[in-house]
């Protein structure tokens, strides 16, 4: 008996595969998000690597952006309480959560049980989101991946004072087209997330440890940016791109247990 | 129960379609006078023989406002303008607008030159409330007001009918009152989204009608069994919490609206029209009695969000949610402050983004969901 | 609004009137502080308060919106700003100054590590004065730092004319009123009588001063001005701080002087490059964006001769007379007519002054201001026929303003000037 937690969010999808005595057997990352086919794929996939076929699987739980449209789930939550799950559980020290995700920023509290005590998001704006990074990306035809390599090469980051996509985009042509350093703009852009992000950490006060999940935690470049502004160390869990989908199949996992099915 | 289900239907159906209700009151031959938020002296409408009728903009995506309201506009007075704009309040004989905040004086110049068959009968409250002549001079700028409606209707509006206007909304408030505290009891009943069309409704109907279909539906929420409720339960505070679809989100999560401070809501109802030698002064006092809400100067400066952990306190609610309207600054300065007193009283307390621009409300039903998971 | 640094930079030397002013407002900052080394009442106020109040009374007061021009200027805004959003929890929707001036407030109340800003550095106020005139942010924004800094507002609530007519007795007799009982609180607050010997002098230099700032503003309607108009933002400071001073006079006579200077030998502060076009600018300066927007407007030969702004404190009452000084705050700001009477203002203003066109700054913390670019358009369209371009930016918050954006409208405004005058 197994259950799985589904991530789909707006720019990527993740899957993970638990056994009932809550151990890892099948986690996946496809880098495509709602809408498309990636929600099918990546399920695919972990079961795949789980060596297990759908009818295995008792109970699923989705989260994220796409958690309503996914086919032959048994539940949904939401994902700001998987990744408070997620988390407490690869890091379970972890007070405050910082997930930056393709379209929100959200940032956490939680207790030592992983339960959420206090949570604040972004307002609709696309600043300092993973979008965000993504048009920034896309402007100086660069790898999104990429970012994080360039803003360690910078000498002096520049200073890119527009939080509006659209503003921010011109700052960041007007500065290649004056010959700055690609990788100072770089480094530019990830301090302006980085102080957009810490206004909200603060806003929703920080406890020790923090730790960051979701994609963009990969971005060291970043991380390193925030923790400048917000003035404490920051923990990645190598798998924190997966903690929403972990957190999701530990729902699964209790609710399959609570219904007896196992 | 299908006393109360027929009862809360015909309540979605008023508060969904006030174009409709407008058009049966002209048709009727009755002259309509729409009232801008938060607070108009309607007693003044129905004394000179017209019917008040509340404007609170609605879902729109906007295309005509752009040209005199910038994008950073307040949502609500900007779908009011472009509904004004585009006809939608045709038929209407006046509309009454309080200078209550900067996006109101904005308007006043916006609505003058965007809706020219619609009149604006503009006037100010006093916010220096504590200063002795503020009284005098708000019954003076209330009389300015009484004058255009008697012009209007061709009425004039004697002390005696205006006494009875304030009696019957006075009446009218009580009944909403009652029917909030009766819905509480029956929560499994009266989903978030009824008790909304039932306030909203209110703000379209004659008092006379509000009073005689809100007693009934209390009546028959009486006859119910009480509803022992064990989901969680929230305050709602702001200037309102729609569309329909938010109000859903609460639902669909176990969630109980148990109170609020919405102004669309129970702000309109909440304070009566104080007793006094004329209508007038009532009518004046009226603002004076108010506290607690954004657009009125308290100097007991954190008097709302006390007022907002004692009515959780009340009502045993979990949490207190602010509706915040998509640029509105009158209810953002407010915002830190109503959350650190709840806070302090040991309530939870969350925002969401109320838009009229956009249906997509993604980022309000995560929240929602994510404080009734936690 | 004081001393920007961008406008430092030019390499000739201060004119005596500048070097007048900036030696008048050091010693307000100085008298804010002696106060308080006193443990004597200090005020913070907003803009166009009746200041002869605190003038006769003898209390200082200082202005948070001119500090915050001044911060913002100086590119010192960040900070504080990023304080009211974050530990605060502010939407960054709300007035830039406020913003800036609560973050400020809530680092000098409890922050032991509080690092003022270079120069201008506010002391932690007593009391707060409040009117309404320039909009009703102010009064949540003081509402703000009531509560922040446990301190009362003394408040002159000032109507906002939405009609064209002036305003009705009652008005009048309200605003009358908050004078008298706000004299009576202070009374009782600073534990002083109110010396109404004192306040008429006060109200007599008060007049004087906005007489002699009118005429300095309406002495730039030469071609070419005198003035690079960016130069009224710094002239406006002793009009806002210090409007019932003596000081302030020497410091307006001077600069009377050095204008009438520039006009009989037909100089200007707008420096070597010629004067091809005169625009009116509409709106608070960015602050934040003064040095670029001046370079700017300079390359392209732009002079903003007038802008609607720097008026604001041009009162005038008959000194004794309490209604018609109450009339005067009910009257003055930008902010507190409805746009037909402020933009028909503007209109002849830009006629009399032979604009060639209007520059609006949309400035996201100033919402009513921008109501009367929007609304008035037209209205300055069909008096003065004269393009009218707008541009995105805001007075004290620098994530909001664009250097491409303000360029590119700034050149087809001055696309459609120049084709104006080729067809004339």
């Amino acid at each position: 008996m197994f259950a799985a937690g589904i991530d789909i969010g707006s720019t990527a999808s993740k899957a993970v595969v638990l056994a009932a005595d809550g151990s890892v057997m099948g986690k996946e990352i496809v880098p495509i998000g709602t809408g498309t086919v990636g929600p099918a794929r990546v399920f695919a996939q972990a079961l795949k690597s789980a060596g297990i076929t759908r009818d295995d699987i008792k109970w699923i739980t989705a989260t994220g952006y796409g958690r309503f449209s996914f086919e032959g789930i048994n539940d949904q939550k939401s994902e700001l309480s998987c990744h408070a799950k997620g988390i407490a559980q690869l890091l379970p020290q972890t007070r405050t959560i910082v997930d930056i995700g393709g379209q929100d920023i959200k940032v956490m509290r939680i207790n030592d049980k992983g339960m959420l005590l206090n949570f604040v998001m972004n307002d609709k704006c696309a600043a300092g989101t993973g979008r965000f990074l993504d048009t920034m990306a896309k402007v100086l035809d660069v790898e999104v991946t990429d970012l994080s390599d360039l803003s360690f090469h910078s000498d002096e980051p520049a200073e890119i004072s527009s939080t509006c996509t659209v503003f921010a985009e011109s700052e960041v042509i007007s500065k290649l087209a004056a010959n700055m350093r690609m990788e100072n703009i770089v480094a530019g852009i990830h301090k302006s997330v980085a102080r957009r992000v810490a206004s909200l950490v603060q806003r929703c006060g920080i406890q020790l440890e923090v730790a960051m999940s979701g994609g963009v935690a990969l971005n060291k470049g970043l991380v390193q940016s925030l923790e400048e502004e917000i003035k404490c160390p920051i923990k990645v869990h190598e798998d924190c791109q997966l903690a929403g989908a972990l957190g999701a199949a530990l729902y699964a996992l209790g609710s399959m247990q609570s219904a007896g099915t196992v | 129960m299908a006393d109360v289900k027929t009862s809360l239907a015909q309540f979605e159906e008023i508060s969904s379609n006030p174009q409709r209700l407008l058009q049966n009151y002209l048709d009727a031959d009755e002259k309509v006078i729409a009232c801008f938020p938060i607070y108009t002296p309607q007693p003044l409408v129905l004394a000179a023989g017209m019917v008040p009728m509340g404007i609170w903009g609605g879902q729109c995506n906007a295309h005509m406002a752009g040209k005199y309201a910038p994008i950073f506009t307040c949502s609500l007075l900007r779908s009011c303008l472009e509904f004004g704009m585009t006809g939608a309040y045709k038929g209407v004989s006046a509309a009454i607008m309080p200078i209550i905040c900067d996006t109101f004086r904005g308007m006043n110049s916006a609505w003058r030159a965007g809706v020219k068959d619609i009149r604006p009968i503009t006037f100010i409250y006093p916010q220096n409330r504590k200063d002795p002549g503020a009284r005098d001079f708000l019954i003076e700028e209330l009389k300015t007001v009484r004058s255009a409606l008697e012009e209007i209707s061709e009425n004039q509006i004697t002390n005696e009918a205006l006494q009875e206007a304030i009696e019957l909304c006075n009446q009218r408030n009580a009944a909403m009152r009652t029917f909030c505290e009766t819905a509480n009891e029956h929560l499994d009943l009266v989903k978030p989204v009824d008790r909304h069309h039932v306030m909203k409704a209110a703000t379209f109907l004659r008092p006379e009608e509000t009073i005689e279909r809100v007693s009934a539906l209390t009546e028959a929420l009486r006859a119910e069994p009480v509803c022992r409720w064990t989901g969680k339960k929230v305050i709602l505070t702001g200037i309102t919490c729609e569309p329909d679809e938010i109000l859903g989100y609460f639902a669909d999560n176990k969630v109980a609206v148990v109170g609020d401070d919405l102004a669309q809501e129970s702000r309109q109802y909440r304070s009566d029209y104080p007793a006094a030698a004329s209508g007038m002064e009532r009518l004046a006092l009226h603002w004076f009695a108010v506290h607690g809400c954004s657009v009125a100067h308290d100097d007991n400066n954190t008097v709302r969000g006390r007022m907002l952990a004692q009515l959780a306190k009340e009502q045993a609610a979990d949490c207190v949610v602010l509706c915040m309207m998509r640029f509105c600054e009158i209810e953002e300065y407010d915002q830190p402050s109503v959350i650190k007193e709840v806070t302090r009283a040991g309530l939870m307390s969350f925002s969401i983004d109320i838009d009229q621009s956009t249906t997509e409300s993604g980022q309000a039903l995560t929240k929602i969901q994510t404080f009734a998971e936690n | 609004m004081s001393e920007p640094t961008e406008v430092k930079k030019t390499k000739r030397p201060l004119p005596q009137s500048r070097i007048l002013l900036n030696a008048l407002v050091d010693s307000i900052y100085q008298d804010a502080w002696d106060a308080e080394s006193k443990g004597e009442p200090v005020g913070w106020s907003t803009s166009i308060f009746p200041q002869e109040l605190c003038a006769t009374f003898g209390v200082p007061v200082l202005y948070p919106e001119n500090n915050a021009a001044g911060v913002a200027a100086r590119h010192d805004s960040p900070r504080f700003i990023a304080t009211s959003e974050g530990e605060l929890g502010y939407s960054n929707d709300i007035c830039s100054y406020a913003r800036l001036s609560i973050g400020m407030a809530h680092k000098m109340a409890h922050d032991p590590a509080y690092e003022a800003p270079d120069v201008q550095r506010m002391p932690r106020p007593t009391f707060l004065l409040c009117a309404t005139n320039s909009c009703f942010e102010l009064l949540k924004w003081y509402e703000c730092l009531s509560r922040e800094l446990d301190i009362p507002i003394f408040m002159q609530d000032c109507l906002f004319n939405y009609t064209d007519a002036k305003p009705d007795k009652h008005w009048i007799a309200y605003g009358r009123s908050q004078i008298e009982h706000n004299i009576g609180r202070m009374e009782e607050f600073f534990g002083k009588r109110f010396d109404w010997d004192k306040f008429l002098e006060i109200q007599k230099i008060s007049i004087e001063n906005a007489r002699l700032f009118d005429e300095c503003v309406m002495m730039n309607d030469r071609n070419p001005s005198p003035l690079n108009g960016f130069d009224l933002f710094n002239y406006m400071a002793p009009m806002v701080v210090a409007r019932g001073r003596r000081e302030t006079t020497a410091v307006l006579q001077q600069l009377k002087c050095e204008i009438q200077e520039h006009i009989d030998n037909g100089t200007t502060t707008f420096g070597s490059s010629p004067q091809e076009y005169r625009v009116d600018w509409e709106g608070i300066a960015c602050w934040p964006n003064l040095g670029f927007n001046l370079k700017t407007m300079k390359k392209y030969g732009v002079n903003c001769v007038t802008n609607g702004y720097v008026g604001a404190w041009s009162l005038h009452y008959t000194p004794g007379n309490l209604d018609e000084m109450a009339e005067q705050y009910m009257l003055s700001s930008t902010n507190v007519v409805n746009t037909t009477t402020m933009m028909g203002k503007r209109s002849d203003v830009a006629n009399h002054f032979q604009c060639d066109g209007m520059f609006c700054h949309i400035n996201r913390s100033c919402k009513f201001m921008t109501y009367h670019m929007t609304c008035g358009r037209e209205i300055v369209e069909d008096k003065c026929g004269i393009p009218v371009v707008f541009f995105d930016g805001d007075q004290a918050d620098p994530t909001i303003f664009n250097e491409a954006q303000f360029e590119t409208r700034l050149q087809s405004l001055v696309d459609v000037m120049k084709a104006n005058k080729e067809e004339q």
